[in-house]
C-alpha cells in the first residue's frame, strides 16, 4: 500500500516538475515577466533609495525583499492567463494529475524565478557595497519561504478569470503596492505608530524584509521565529486558497 | 446543460451535433474534467470523472476546438511534454513521439517551433498529443473546422483508421455531412437539451416527408426562386450554388412540375436528381434553425449565420 502511495506521490512530483520546467522555458523571457518581475522592483527601489541618506549596504536587504516579492509573485499572473487564452491550461486539467500538482508546478516556476533573480542583489551587495550575510540559514529561510509564499500569492490571484496578464496584474498590484508602505520597506517598523506595527505584522512582506535584515546582521522588530512562522503560514494559506479558487472557477464554467 | 443522459458504446464513433451555443463544448468540458458540473455524474470507461478523475483521464485523449499547442516549443517538445504529463517513461515517450510524428508526416520538421506551422499542421500536432498516451477514447471538438481540404482528409482518414483499431471517438462537429459519413450514432443537442440520439440512417427515416428534387437549369432568371416556390407539393426551396433543391413529400409530382416549367419557359435542364432526406434535414427540423430572409430574391441577404442558402417557403 505504501508503495502505491509513494509511486502516486512520485508521479505527482514528476509532473509538477515537468510543468515548472516547461513554464521556465516558455514564460521567463516574456515581456510581462521581465517587466513585472525585474524592472518593476528595481525601478521602485531606485526611485525610493536615490537621495536617501542611508548607506547602500543597509538597503540591500530591502532590494532583496522587493525583488523576491515582485519576481516570485509575477510568474503565475503571467503564465496562467496566457495559458487560459491559448487553452493550454486545459491540457493540465485534462491530464491525469491532481490540481494541487498543477498549481505546485506553477508555484515552483515562480519560486525559481523569484529566488534566482533575487540572488543578484545579494551578490552585488556582497561584492560591491560591503553588505554581509552573517546568518546564512536565515537568508536561506528568507529565500525559500518568501519565494514560496509570494509565488503562491501570484497563483492565487491568477485564479481571477482573465485571459491577459494585465487582468490579473492590476488587482495584484492593488494589493502589492500598498504592502510596500506597511512592511518596513520605506520606514523601519520600530518607527511606525503602534497600530501600524500591528498591521505590518499581517503583511507577509514585513517578514521577508525582517528575515533579510536579520541575515545581514541588522536588528529586527518581530524576530526570526515569528517571521518564519508567519511566512510559512501565508505560504500554506495562499496555496490552499489558490486551489479553492481554481476549483470554484471550474464549477463556474 | 439540462439533465442530458446518454451512453457511448465502446469502439464506436459518436457524433454530438448542435447549433452554436447548444452546449456541445460545455458537454466535452464536463466529460473531460475541465469544468465541474453542478450536478450529475459522468463515467469514462467505468471511471467517474469527478471521483476517479485520474483513472478516467488516463483513458482519454482530447482535441479541443482550438489547437492548444505550445507555440514556443517544437513539435517534438510538445509531444514529449504531453508524455511527461502522463508520466510516461523517457524511452517510451520518445519512441511514441517519433511514431506519431512519422504517422502525421511531421517528423522532418519536428525540431522547428510550432509558431510557424500552418493551422492544419498545428491540428495534426494536437491530434498527435491526444494520442500520446494510447488513449481508449478520443474527444474531438470540431476537429476539421477551418482546415484546408488536405488536412481534413488526413484527419478524417486517421480517425477512421484509429476507430477500426478499436478507439472510441466522441466527435462534435458542425459538419453534418461529416457526422453522417463517420458516426455510428449521433446525438442532436439544442438549448442544453438532448433532442434525439440514434443512428444517422434511422434519423433520416424519421423525416421521410423531407425528400427533395434537385434541379439545375442552364440559365437562371430573375424570379425563378419565387416561381419554384409556387409548385404544388413543395414545402421548401433551397438554393444551393447553381442548383435548386425542392423539398417535397411527392417527388414524382415535383418532377412533372419541373419538366412543365422548363418546357413553358424554354429552359434547358442540366441536372435532375431525387434525393432522400439528409441528416442536415433532421438537424434543421429538430433544432428549428431558420435563416432570416431580409428581402426578395436577388437582393436577399441571409442574416442568419447558420445554414446559409436555405430559404423557407413563405
Amino acid at each position: 500500500m505504501s508503495n502505491v502511495h509513494s509511486g502516486h506521490y512520485g508521479r505527482e512530483i514528476r509532473v509538477a516538475w515537468a510543468i515548472a520546467v516547461k513554464d521556465m522555458r516558455t514564460y521567463y523571457t516574456k515581456p510581462p515577466s521581465l517587466m513585472f518581475g525585474i524592472l518593476f522592483p528595481f525601478s521602485l527601489f531606485l526611485s525610493f533609495s536615490i537621495g536617501r541618506n542611508m548607506p547602500l549596504a543597509t538597503q540591500i536587504p530591502i532590494l532583496i525583499s522587493q525583488t523576491l516579492f515582485f519576481a516570485s509573485s509575477s510568474i503565475g499572473p503571467v503564465v496562467i492567463p496566457m495559458e487560459r487564452a491559448n487553452q493550454t491550461f486545459d491540457r493540465f486539467l485534462t491530464s491525469p494529475v491532481l490540481l494541487f500538482s498543477i498549481l505546485l508546478g506553477k508555484t515552483l516556476a515562480g519560486i525559481i524565478y523569484g529566488a534566482g533573480i533575487s540572488v543578484i542583489p545579494v551578490l552585488v551587495g556582497v561584492a560591491f557595497f560591503g553588505s554581509q550575510i552573517v546568518n546564512i540559514g536565515a537568508m536561506i529561510a528568507c529565500f525559500a519561504l518568501s519565494s514560496l509564499a509570494f509565488s503562491a500569492l501570484g497563483i492565487m490571484f491568477a485564479s481571477i478569470p482573465g485571459q491577459t496578464p494585465g487582468q490579473v496584474m492590476m488587482p495584484l498590484n492593488f494589493v502589492r503596492i500598498p504592502l510596500l508602505f506597511i512592511s518596513g520597506v520605506f520606514t523601519p517598523i520600530g518607527e511606525l505608530p503602534t497600530w501600524m506595527q500591528a498591521v505590518s505584522m499581517l503583511s507577509p512582506l514585513t517578514h521577508t524584509v525582517e528575515l533579510a535584515k536579520y541575515a545581514s546582521g541588522a536588528e529586527t522588530f518581530f524576530g526570526p521565529v515569528l517571521n518564519t512562522a508567519i511566512l510559512g503560514a501565508y505560504a500554506a494559506a495562499f496555496l490552499f486558497m489558490g486551489i479553492r479558487f481554481h476549483i470554484m472557477n471550474q464549477r463556474k464554467e | 446543460m439540462d439533465h442530458i443522459n446518454f451512453e457511448v458504446k465502446k469502439g464506436e464513433v459518436f457524433g454530438f451535433l448542435g447549433p452554436n451555443g447548444a452546449g456541445k463544448t460545455t458537454t466535452i468540458r464536463m466529460l473531460t474534467g475541465i469544468s465541474i458540473p453542478t450536478e450529475g455524474t459522468a463515467t469514462i470507461m467505468g471511471y467517474d470523472i469527478e471521483n476517479q478523475s485520474i483513472e478516467a483521464k488516463e483513458q482519454m485523449g482530447i482535441v479541443p476546438d482550438v489547437s492548444n499547442v505550445y507555440n514556443e516549443l517544437s513539435a517534438w517538445d510538445n509531444l514529449i511534454f504531453t508524455g511527461k504529463l502522463y508520466d510516461m517513461p523517457k524511452a517510451y515517450r520518445e519512441k511514441r513521439a517519433e511514431e506519431l510524428l512519422r504517422m502525421f508526416g511531421l517528423l522532418e520538421r519536428c525540431k522547428e517551433k510550432v509558431q510557424g506551422f500552418s493551422r492544419g499542421m498545428k491540428r495534426r500536432i494536437c491530434l498527435a498529443m491526444a494520442l500520446m498516451n494510447r488513449s481508449h477514447i478520443l474527444f474531438l471538438d470540431e476537429p476539421t473546422s477551418g482546415l484546408d481540404v488536405q488536412s481534413v482528409l488526413v484527419i478524417r482518414d486517421l480517425i477512421r483508421r484509429l476507430n477500426e483499431q478499436g478507439l472510441t471517438v466522441f466527435l462534435t462537429t458542425h459538419n453534418i455531412e461529416e457526422a453522417s459519413q463517420m458516426c455510428d450514432h449521433v446525438a442532436i443537442i439544442n438549448h442544453g437539451k438532448l433532442a434525439v440520439i440514434d443512428t444517422p440512417e434511422k434519423l433520416k427515416r424519421t423525416v421521410e416527408n423531407l425528400q427533395s428534387v434537385e434541379v439545375a437549369f442552364e440559365t437562371v432568371s430573375q424570379g425563378m426562386l419565387k416561381e419554384l416556390r409556387e409548385f404544388p407539393n413543395v414545402s421548401n426551396v433551397v438554393k444551393e450554388g447553381d442548383k435548386f433543391r425542392l423539398i417535397t413529400n411527392d417527388p414524382p409530382s415535383v418532377l412533372a412540375s419541373t419538366w412543365n416549367y422548363a418546357q413553358k419557359n424554354n429552359l434547358r435542364l442540366i441536372t435532375v436528381n431525387t434525393l432522400g432526406p439528409s441528416l442536415e434535414d433532421v438537424f434543421v427540423k429538430l433544432t428549428g434553425i431558420k435563416p432570416t430572409v431580409a428581402g426578395e430574391e436577388g437582393n436577399d441577404r441571409m442574416k442568419a449565420q447558420e445554414m446559409p442558402g436555405r430559404i423557407a417557403k413563405q
